[in-house]
């Protein structure tokens, strides 16, 4: 049996589904988190039922890629039920949806999610009535405290063998498709691209009504004290002001954390390292072999565990409790302005803060994005600009290992922002529609946020220590062999461009292909402060990581990738350049 | 008038909004409807985005959907500017 989650953005479907099965997909406090279709599955004493998530939608008649989604998915998987999720404390909006699903006839249980915040809210919801007029069993849930999982669980168990997929549900797909529904949607029951019928009308109708009719007692306790807290972020000015102090504080605490954490981690792994690396000079006969990996391998361990590894986890609870706060939307309100500068609209801060974690589910998140022009824009600035928690790590240790300037980095990669998005955006077709739900505030959940952490975070042993090692060994290899000398006859060359001797120059280009690198080739090589700034702007302002490449491709094509990466080439060189006439010492 | 026109605390009910098709699909699935009752929570400043209350939902919404929403102001809810 198979089973099709379906529901409004951020009502919490991701949430039941772990619920009820056990498994871990991300949730947060946004629209479209689940951009990609889940699925798990649920055992119960007798049955194994497939559950499907999709991506939230408010509406499947339309015609945009998410309700496409959908369609495709119920006309290929054909589920027996469709669990429609609801947030309580939103039923009007919520439930046109669950009306549009009536009309399907495939058999559906209306889950209605958050009681807990809606009762909190003071909010009674008539679960008898809600029942008689939707004619579909009604379940009051909440994902938070568990209450509805066992009832849900019964309900599916008893009545198991009543769900099937009617077979008078084709023709009701193919009626979209007749000309008539085109040219004169308000006659048909399912409006089309180009008009509202008169039935999504009728259905708006009963959805305010029905909602009016079950929800008793809501205006007078709304004055919960979240709400207030609403208030004040809601307002421009108070608001825009708090919203930047915070930011101001996460990277307070950001580089803080680095800055202690450091010392003692590697006085922690110094013995270790130590014990490793006369491991290795022991057991492999003396020569080339042994000198690159008893080097390499403890390097290669400690970099990522002193530098990496304190950057990931601080920026992973920091974003965690950033979506799951519901500020995160509210900062694309707040910066929608400064977005338009750069030709993106206001939603683009949700992808781009993303890219502070890790970028690669920040290509992801693009999706969010109204259309296609501004998905890439966004793209290009988050592979070029946008340093991902591991960059973030790299580069300050990079930094204080060459007293480089942080002010001049941080001011050439805001120039860069500027420039880079104002030149794309001009190349791009606009169209200004700005619209974005604005989920109500909550306080994080220990768990949820524990949970998300340990997500992000595993992927430092993963992908980030594995690649480190083995890129290391390389690096010191190449070095060890004198492979690097090779390069000195360019030193002329790259002293009268970028202001950096040949040895930074090769470090520059190895790293463009994977940032982490950078200190272990830097360090090892003598610079001034000028010369480090110059080539730690360089690398920072280059091209994305091979994950990141991948995912772009995956969303935007190879054509797209290719552009980034040119982009990212002249980008690269041409802040080295510049760097080195403007830069007095 | 137009929802732009309108000062914050200020409800009103939309009765026609003009922005292209994709637009008004757009604002029907979040519930800003000709017939819906909306009140201007905030303005941000320098033409920035409104917030807006649509039944239990808070919107933001940016000036050019502002300028295509026409509303009738509720006369409670304060006088015409």
């Amino acid at each position: 049996m198979t089973i099709v989650i379906i529901g409004n953005p951020n009502v919490g479907k991701s949430l039941v589904l772990n619920r009820l099965t056990g498994s871990n997909f991300i949730v947060s406090n946004y629209a479209g988190t689940s951009l990609e279709i889940s699925e798990a599955m649920l055992k119960l004493p007798n049955h194994e039922i497939k559950i499907i998530d999709t991506p939230g939608v408010y509406s499947v008649f339309t015609m945009g890629q998410d309700q496409q989604v959908i369609k495709d998915l119920l006309q290929k998987e054909k589920p027996e039920l469709i669990l429609n999720v609801l947030d309580a404390s939103n039923l009007e909006r919520n439930l046109l949806l669950s009306f549009e699903l009536k009309e399907l006839g495939i058999p559906m249980i209306v889950l209605v999610n958050q009681i807990d915040r809606a009762r909190r809210l003071g909010m009674q919801i008539q679960r008898d009535r809600l029942e008689n007029i939707l004619g579909a069993p009604v379940v009051f849930f909440s994902a938070i405290t568990g209450e509805g999982l066992m009832e849900l669980m019964q309900m599916l168990e008893k009545n198991i063998d009543e769900f099937a997929w009617p077979s008078r549900i084709e023709s009701f797909f193919e009626q979209e498709k007749k000309p008539e529904c085109v040219f004169q949607c308000r006659e048909c029951s399912i409006g089309s691209e180009s008009c509202l019928s008169s039935e999504d009308f009728r259905r708006a109708e009963m959805a305010r009504y029905t909602a009016q009719l079950v929800v008793h007692g809501q205006s007078e306790t709304q004055r919960y004290w979240m709400e207030k807290a609403e208030k004040f972020i809601d307002r421009p000015l108070s608001g825009t002001i708090l919203l930047l102090a915070l930011v101001f504080l996460g990277f307070f605490i950001l580089l803080k954390f680095i800055e202690l954490s450091e010392g003692p981690i590697s006085a922690l792994l110094y013995p270790l390292n130590l014990i490793i690396e006369n491991f290795v000079a022991n057991l492999l006969p003396p020569g080339i072999v042994n000198t690159v990996l008893s080097k390499a391998i403890p390097e290669g361990l400690i970099i990522p565990f002193t530098i990496i590894m304190p950057a990931m986890l601080m920026v992973s609870f920091l974003m965690s409790i950033l979506e799951d706060s519901g500020l995160l939307p509210r900062y694309s309100v707040a910066l929608e302005r400064v977005g338009r500068l750069f030709g993106v609209s206001g939603q683009a801060v949700i992808p781009l803060s993303l890219g502070f974690g890790c970028r690669t589910p920040a290509v992801l998140a693009t999706r969010l994005m109204p259309t296609m022009a501004e998905r890439f824009i966004v793209i290009t600035i988050l592979s070029i600009v946008i340093p991902c928690a591991a960059t973030i790590g790299v580069m300050a240790a990079v930094i204080s290992a060459f007293h480089a300037s942080l002010m001049v980095l941080v001011i050439t990669m805001l120039m860069v922002l500027m420039v880079l998005g104002f030149i794309i955006s001009r190349m791009m077709p606009r169209e200004e529609v700005f619209v974005y739900e604005l989920p109500p505030l909550r306080i994080p959940t220990n768990k949820n946020v524990l949970k998300k952490v340990r997500l992000r975070f595993a992927g430092f042993f993963t992908e980030v220590l594995p690649l480190l090692l083995v890129m290391n060994i390389i690096i010191r290899a190449l070095m060890e062999s004198g492979f690097f000398k090779l390069f000195h006859s360019m030193e002329g060359f790259t002293r009268a461009l970028f202001g950096i001797p040949a040895d930074a120059f090769v470090a520059v280009l190895v790293t463009m292909f994977q940032r982490y690198l950078a200190p272990l080739v830097l360090l090892n090589i003598n610079l001034t402060p000028r010369e480090a700034t110059i080539a730690i702007a360089m690398i920072s302002l280059s091209l994305p990581c091979l994950p990141v490449m991948v995912m772009t491709v995956r969303e935007i094509g190879f054509k797209g990738l290719i552009k980034i990466l040119i982009i990212g080439f002249i980008t690269s060189f041409v802040v080295g350049a510049a760097l080195n006439l403007i830069l007095p010492w | 008038m137009y929802l732009k026109d309108m000062r914050t605390g200020q409800s009103g009910l939309v009765v026609k909004i003009s922005k292209g098709h994709a637009a008004e699909r757009r604002l029907f699935e979040i519930g800003l409807v000709p017939g819906a009752s909306v009140e201007v929570v905030s303005r941000h400043p320098f033409h920035g985005p409104l917030l807006l209350q649509v039944g239990n939902t808070r919107v933001a919404v940016g000036q050019g959907i502002a300028e295509a929403v026409e509303v009738e102001i509720n006369s409670s809810s304060g006088s015409t500017p």
